[in-house]
């Protein structure tokens, strides 16, 4: 990772607006891309769900999949699995059309979560071990091998109804992992979860990327989204807004800097300074976005004269803004 | 008989042809071989948790219970209502005797003739209670009250008996021991039992037969509804649940929902069978008569029926179960999918009850939605001939291949649509 042609890849990006839109639909593939969809369309009645999304996710990253309510993520999941029929648009792995034997191989959690209800956890682990392969004896040492991971050990012979939510989205999780997926598509895996929860499945998803696995889920989280992902991918209206590495997305475009000067409450110093715009004036704090054309000292020495300089910082942007700004 | 020997041999021949076929001209593949091993693992999921649900036990109880009851009761009736003394209008020979006798000991009963002067003395003494029945110069069965369709007590069954053995004697006298002798023997007909007081407009000339087809029709109807019942909830089910998805995301829904009907058609079949295995097992411990002339293959019928009507019926009720997944919207299913069944199911039993198959009987033995209850009750006259009722499958077997293309696709297009109720129309839109 972050070898020449990465560098290359990603200085061949162009930018739009204040947020970086990719036009290379590879932006992710820092190394070899494993999950490929490449111009997917679908339109239920009057509405598009999704209008000619593509983008890659690369084997053995952890990829957060982002966008405001209704933007086409969970359709974009569900047609990974052939669960919703495309209008238009290929979905491949490692450069094969996917198929029902590849699909098998790949590990899903669903938005609305589902478990045969009165039927016994492990007992339900193993029956879904087996519809994706595994042998009996695989299934049960997978099953009981995940319940322990998850700590839900004491729980195999309980019916799935008698868990609490937490609990059941715990064995959801196992059942998605029971396998040994190549692909992970987890749909929403942190909603209701508590802090502890959030913590066992981001330690299971780093694990699962590091073992190789190409691991997509899709968050309203975005904390935890940007603590989890390397990468992200945002989209809305079903269509690519931003994909890339976390770290890149935050630290390109445009610079953004916060000065403070002692006994200055105010941003008048910066009067009359061209290619600079003004985000927020509080506490003391002036948070400005420089254009591409200005250099930093200038703003230094201007601060300098102004008073005595308490803090010159270049801002990291949040996730958060981020998506803010892309969906807005 | 005549029909269910030619229609066995067939299908073992069929099967083995079928075998031969798989073995010699296609070589097991894996990728047939993975979808039978998912279609494997539904099926034995659904039977194992059918076998331990509470339902399946309450309910396979209660049936046996009312098998029971249906069956000992008639007995106990019976055995107050023993037929003793027969009289006899007309000359009493050896031959008349010992029909009466064999007919007689058939059921368990022995009896004992008496000369009857005329026709009104014979019903004068039925009436008084000095006889049980009458025969009227050998041409005739005379009894104090009709007989109910469902009475199986060993008295009515003898009434039966004897009516149908003096017909088949009154036949191989017709005869006369001409060159027509096997003719005449093949169209006997069971000679009409009258009733002194009438009865309800329903013939008393039921063969015992009959009595099998209509619990026979019975017994299907209720265990057609009940494992309908299963599948609709069970497919519907999944959807509420949202296991769905899961599901779907490793197997194909086609394996989904063969699996589905397969493992509870399975569990159904277990059931028919345990509780018809009872039926016969009860009925000869207690003497019941249920058994008795050819109702071994009505039986048989039943059973072949009650699987081509799950077969035929599975598939529309998997269809519809994949359209609902609330309680509330069950109701406004159940009722016109049930139509057609209880339709059958009504004209069964009324034509069983009429003493003779109706030309719309005939017609409704013919149709995949009514043949189920209306072919056993045909069978039970003795109305059908083994090709007639070949054919009856064969249609059935024809038009469940049909159903279950268009249940698939159904299934398909509307087991991940979430929310109201899917209409056909958004289906096939």
């Amino acid at each position: 990772m972050g070898g020449v042609g990465d560098v290359e890849r990603r200085q061949s990006l162009t930018y739009d607006h204040r947020i970086t839109r990719f036009q290379d639909p590879s932006i992710l593939g820092l190394v070899a891309p494993a999950l490929q969809l490449e111009d997917l369309s679908r339109r239920f009645g009057e509405r598009v769900a999704l209008d000619h999304l593509s983008f890659e996710v690369a084997a053995g990253q952890v990829v957060g999949f982002l966008g405001p309510n209704g933007a086409g993520k969970t359709t974009t999941m569900r047609a990974i699995f052939d669960l919703t029929d495309l209008d238009s648009g290929t979905i491949t792995w490692s450069g094969t059309a996917v198929d029902q034997a590849q699909r098998r191989r790949f590990g899903y959690m669903p938005e609305e979560r589902g478990l045969y209800p009165s039927m016994l956890v492990g007992e339900q682990l193993q029956y879904l071990g087996k519809l994706h392969g595994l042998s009996p004896r695989v299934a049960a040492s997978a099953t009981a091998t995940w319940l322990e991971r998850l700590g839900l050990a004491d729980r195999a012979d309980s019916k799935v109804e008698s868990l609490s939510h937490g609990n059941q989205q715990r064995v959801q999780l196992a059942a998605a992992l029971l396998h040994g997926p190549e692909l992970l598509i987890l749909d929403e895996p942190l909603a209701g979860l508590d802090p502890s929860g959030i913590d066992v499945i981001g330690d299971v998803l780093a694990e699962q990327a590091r073992a190789g696995c190409c691991v997509l889920f899709s968050s309203h989280q975005l904390d935890q989204v940007e603590d989890l992902c390397e990468s992200v991918v945002i989209i809305d209206h079903g269509h690519l807004v931003v994909a890339g590495r976390v770290d890149d997305l935050a630290t390109s475009g445009p610079r953004r800097l916060v000065v403070r000067i002692e006994g200055e409450r105010s941003a008048s110093w910066l009067d009359g300074v061209a290619g600079i715009e003004i985000s927020e004036v509080r506490g003391g704090d002036v948070r400005l976005v420089l254009d591409a054309t200005v250099d930093s000292n200038t703003i230094l020495e201007l601060a300098r004269k102004t008073g005595r300089v308490t803090k010159f910082v270049f801002e990291r942007r949040r996730l958060s803004e981020l998506f803010r700004e892309a969906v807005a | 008989m005549k029909f269910i020997v030619p229609a066995l041999v067939l299908i073992v021949l069929a099967a083995r042809l079928r075998r031969r076929r798989r073995t010699t001209v296609r070589a097991p593949h894996a990728k047939s071989d993975r979808l039978r091993g998912d279609v494997t693992l539904v099926m034995a999921r659904e039977v194992r948790e059918r076998f331990r649900g509470r339902v399946f036990k309450v309910t396979t109880l209660f049936v046996l219970l009312v098998v029971a009851a249906a069956i000992i009761i008639p007995v106990l009736r019976g055995g107050k209502t023993k037929i003793e003394t027969i009289g006899i209008v007309g000359a009493s020979t050896s031959a008349l005797r010992a029909t009466v006798a064999s007919s007689a000991a058939t059921v368990g009963l022995s009896v004992h003739l008496v000369s009857e002067s005329s026709i009104d003395a014979a019903k004068s003494d039925l009436g008084a209670g000095r006889i049980n029945a009458a025969i009227v110069n050998n041409r005739a069965v005379l009894i104090q009250s009709s007989l109910a369709p469902t009475d199986i007590s060993s008295g009515a069954q003898f009434v039966r008996t004897l009516a149908e053995n003096l017909g088949i004697a009154k036949a191989f006298r017709d005869a006369n021991l001409s060159s027509s002798q096997y003719e005449t023997i093949t169209h006997a007909r069971t000679l009409p039992i009258t009733s002194v007081q009438p009865g309800s407009g329903r013939s008393s000339g039921r063969s015992p037969t009959q009595g099998t087809s209509v619990i026979g029709t019975v017994l299907i109807f209720v265990m057609l509804s009940q494992y309908n019942t299963w599948i609709l909830m069970g497919v519907m089910e999944v959807k509420s649940s949202r296991v769905i998805e899961v599901l779907l995301s490793a197997v194909r829904p086609i394996q989904l929902l063969t699996g589905k009907v397969l493992g509870i058609g399975i569990v159904a079949l277990a059931q028919a069978s345990l509780i018809v295995a009872f039926a016969l097992a009860l009925s000869k411990a207690v003497g019941s008569n249920l058994l008795h002339g050819s109702a071994p293959f009505v039986v048989v019928s039943t059973l072949v029926w009650l699987v081509l009507g799950y077969s035929f019926y599975c598939w529309v009720y998997a269809a519809a179960g994949s359209m609902i997944e609330r309680q509330d919207q069950v109701q406004s299913l159940v009722l016109p999918l049930s139509l057609p069944m209880i339709f059958g199911y009504i004209m069964a039993l009324t034509g069983a009850s009429s003493g003779s198959p109706s030309l719309l009987l005939k017609v409704l033995a013919f149709l995949p939605p009514t043949a189920p209850f209306t072919m056993p009750v045909l069978v039970g006259f003795g109305a059908v001939t083994w090709w007639a009722f070949l054919v009856s499958a064969a249609i059935s077997v024809l038009c469940t291949v049909g159903i279950a293309r268009l249940a698939a696709t159904v299934y398909r297009r509307a087991i991940l649509r979430t929310g109201s109720r899917v209409r056909l129309r958004e289906v096939f839109n």
